[in-house]
């Protein structure tokens, strides 16, 4: 298992330079030019050719990458364009907001996801089931925005249970991480049904019932832990993706995560912001991976990596 | 026992998780965040936080990062002016020295003294790094000839200056601080205003406070002393519905650009009251003059003439706007009447015209289908336009009226910065574009021969001599003549069209006196009082 993990943080090394070279094309072929927004609605040619020249836009493309890289290696993300602020302490000034606000919503979406569905499964073809299946599809198709202004308006606005908007202390994410986690508890539902019911039919569930065990041990006992691993998949990269920021649910909330600074730098042309957050995504991203894959072999003895 | 275990393991991934979260999170100072609007507390909702308080550093002057700094000449609401931090000023004969006499009264929030060289420091600090510092002119050096005394040294005479003053962009700070500090002082700004930074937020607030020592206000403010209330904060948010119930719910007292389609219903709350502002500038179609269709003035005039203004201030606007013919706004100094009203004459909506002219062209609907051709090939254009939301509705109505012209105008919706680079690589036909400033000069900037390429890409010889001496011409009646004869030039020729001027729209409850000073686009705070 030791060795496991070392190859596998050995390998996102790779991962890493991969992502980095597609982060800086990918930044570099955007239109648009960051000397011309600095320098505002008047510049004249001059200062634009002199700023490009001061961020060393003027230099080849592989020398500006050749660059970027030293400065990962060397831990150093960049500055702002803009703020003047180094792009790790901007991230790290907002990725609190998001870490809160992506563990709340899992744990929304996993508690509500995991128990509808496997209400579904074990009442499948009732009432029951397609009220679940129902309210999943709902959940998924509602947009984020109209969600969160519905509960806006009902919880902070008329009863004013939370803030309508802003950040302050865990209170104040709920519901934020309600809005996400009920989108993710959708397909969350989906999955742990259909699993579900994959995992009823074994021989091993009918061998439980025959041997008298109740039905509530059944179902938690032999049949959630084998319909767990593909939820827990799908848990993962919900939670990968939501570390890097929730877009429309924090410009509604007004809150200060990591996807609003993304879209911030990128309307702005901000590139070493764009390429040190986009970095620091995938990396999340990748961690993500290798911890749901080390959740698996807890969940499932069978399943190890050597 | 497996199941046991399997609990244990998994609730401590997530016990762990939380934990490392919670280590990770900077401390919350929650008397920053009180979102309830007590505590003498002016709390305004605001679209944008600004990129940086340090003012030498920053691109874009706001209402948020400006209010801490005064110029030293200002204008009241009526456009007059008024001695601020300088009590007075004279040029020279030659207009190159300008010289400064400065209030004794005045401190930086540091407590030191404003004089002659400390406001030399900020000017030379603002020469070395600005990322602007262009538009403050052609200065050759700074010089304090005594304890209050200033002198600005041009290369040649430079008559914007006033208006570059009263914009704000060369308003003293507080340079030895900002010395001290270097690139903190963004963090920790001082300048002379009668707020002080308190702190901040990114993203979220932005927090002032009192500067009890205040008391150099300008001649037009009631109170000349401290600030009426305690402290100030911005909140930045950018969802309009969000904002709106903010301010509904009354945890802000000023709504500053709200949402024109919302007015009526805001209208409707008891206590609020609503404001506007006219910007110093125009939206406008840029045309690249270089191309092959717009380089024939009859085809930019056929577009002047079938727009109606009008309906897009009505509906894009809800009517918070100004049409506009001429090329500048009624807030910009050099703005003529005369101008436009001759403006007006010539380019009110009239389709039989437009048709006429791009006959002229040769241009004509020689099938029938509603759209003019040309040898067979339709008279077809594309029209770069923001996300932004009037835009949108602007640019869809701007369509249809062209249509019933017969031009048919396609919509590409792009971000700004892609509009920008476009209209300098001449790879557009039309943009909806916007402009602000304080002075005509603004028209040399968009239009004089060496600036022209990032804008319209227009060349005008005899347009060139006039906006070159508006610049030298240091005699205010004969300087406002010249722009007169340039806007003239403008207005017969069209590089552009001019179509409305935007006012921006402030819906307040609970406080007394906040006005915005459209000349200045500042909030005058000196008399603002919130209520009980």
């Amino acid at each position: 298992m030791r060795r496991y993990v070392i190859k596998r943080l050995l390998s996102l090394v790779g991962t890493l330079l991969g992502v980095s070279v597609l982060i800086f094309l990918m930044v570099h072929l955007i239109p648009g030019d960051p000397a011309t927004q600095i320098l505002g609605q008047f510049a004249t040619p001059e200062a634009i050719s002199q700023m490009r020249a001061k961020l060393g836009l003027d230099q080849p493309l592989w020398q500006q990458y050749m660059r970027f890289v030293g400065n990962l290696f060397a831990g150093d993300l960049g500055t702002s364009l803009f703020t003047g602020e180094k792009v790790w302490d901007q991230i790290m000034n907002r990725f609190p907001i998001t870490m809160q606000l992506a563990i709340l919503s899992v744990i929304i979406a996993a508690i509500f996801g995991i128990l509808l569905g496997t209400i579904a499964a074990v009442k499948q073809n009732t009432i029951i089931d397609r009220l679940v299946v129902l309210t999943s599809l709902l959940g998924i198709s509602a947009p984020g925005f109209w969600i969160a202004l519905f509960l806006i308006w009902i919880f902070a606005y008329k009863l004013a249970l939370f803030p309508i908007s802003g950040y302050e202390g865990i209170h104040s994410l709920l519901l934020p991480a309600i809005t996400l986690g009920m989108a993710e508890a959708g397909m969350i539902a989906r999955m742990t049904r259909s699993s579900m019911l994959e995992v009823i039919k074994q021989d091993y569930m009918r061998t439980a019932e025959a041997k008298g065990a109740a039905l509530f041990r059944i179902i938690l006992s032999h049949g959630l832990p084998n319909a767990i691993i593909p939820v827990v998949t799908m848990l993962g990269l919900q939670f990968g993706a939501l570390m890097a920021g929730a877009v429309v649910v924090e410009t509604v909330f007004s809150l200060q995560g990591i996807g609003s600074l993304a879209i911030e730098a990128i309307s702005k042309r901000d590139m070493p912001t764009i390429q040190g957050m986009v970095f620091f995504m995938a990396l999340i991203f990748a961690l993500t991976n290798l911890i749901v894959d080390l959740i698996y072999s807890r969940i499932d003895p069978r399943i190890h990596f050597d | 026992m497996k199941i046991h275990r399997w609990k244990q393991g998994a609730l401590s991934v997530f016990v762990a998780t939380a934990l490392i979260a919670g280590c990770s999170l900077q401390p919350t100072n929650q008397a920053g965040n009180d979102t309830s609007a007590k505590g003498n507390t002016l709390v305004i909702a605001s679209l944008t936080d600004p990129d940086s308080l340090d003012m030498h550093k920053t691109s874009w002057l706001s209402m948020e990062n400006s209010l801490i700094y005064e110029p030293l000449l200002t204008r009241d609401a009526s456009g007059k002016l008024h001695p601020r931090l300088a009590e007075k000023y004279e040029i020279s004969q030659d207009g190159k020295v300008w010289t400064f006499i400065l209030r004794k009264d005045v401190r930086y929030h540091s407590g030191d003294p404003m004089t002659a060289a400390s406001v030399k420091d900020s000017f030379d600090r603002l020469l070395a790094i600005s990322p602007v510092k262009g538009l403050a002119g052609p200065i050759e050096k700074v010089e304090a000839t005594d304890e209050h005394t200033l002198k600005v040294h041009f290369s040649q005479p430079f008559a914007p200056f006033v208006n570059v003053i009263v914009g704000g962009l060369v308003s003293p700070l507080d340079a030895k601080k900002a010395k001290e500090l270097g690139d903190g002082f963004a963090d920790n700004p001082s300048a002379t205003g009668p707020i002080i930074f308190d702190k901040r937020e990114r993203g979220a607030s932005l927090t002032y406070k009192k500067n009890p020592d205040y008391n150099w206000g300008p001649e037009y403010a009631a109170n000349k002393g401290p600030l009426q209330f305690d402290s100030m904060m911005f909140r930045f948010m950018k969802d309009d519905d969000t904002r709106l119930m903010e301010f509904k719910k009354g945890t802000v007292h000023v709504l500053y650009d709200a949402p024109p389609n919302s007015v009526a219903e805001l209208e409707t709350l008891p206590g609020v009251k609503i404001e506007k502002a006219m910007d110093v500038g125009n939206k406008y179609i840029a045309f690249n003059n270089k191309h092959p269709l717009f380089s024939d003035v009859r085809l930019r005039k056929a577009v002047a003439l079938s727009v109606d203004r009008d309906p897009l201030v009505q509906v894009a606007l809800n009517g918070f706007g100004k049409p506009v013919y001429g090329p500048l706004a009624p807030t910009i100094y050099g703005y003529s009447e005369a101008i436009e009203s001759k403006a007006k004459q010539l380019y009110t909506r009239d389709l039989g015209k437009a048709k006429q002219l791009l006959a002229e062209a040769g241009w004509t609907d020689s099938n029938g289908d509603g759209i003019v051709d040309k040898d067979g090939k339709p008279l077809s254009v594309e029209m770069l336009v923001s996300q932004e939301p009037a835009f949108q509705r602007a640019v869809q109505i701007l369509q249809s009226q062209l249509k019933e012209a017969g031009i048919d105008m396609k919509i590409s919706v792009q971000e700004m910065t892609t509009i920008k680079e476009r209209i300098s690589k001449k790879s557009y036909d039309m943009a909806l574009m916007y402009y602000g400033w304080f002075d005509a000069d603004i028209l040399y900037l968009i239009f004089e021969k060496s600036n022209s390429t990032s804008r319209t890409h227009y060349n005008n010889p005899e347009l060139d001599v006039l906006l070159n001496k508006g610049r030298l011409e240091m005699n205010e009646q004969a300087r406002l003549k010249i722009y007169e004869d340039a806007q003239e030039i403008l207005v017969n020729d069209m590089p552009w069209v001019p179509l409305w001027v935007s006012e921006t729209v402030i819906a307040t409850r609970g406080v007394k006196g906040f006005t915005v000073n459209p000349y200045t686009q500042g909030i005058t705070l000196h008399d603002v009082t919130l209520e009980k």
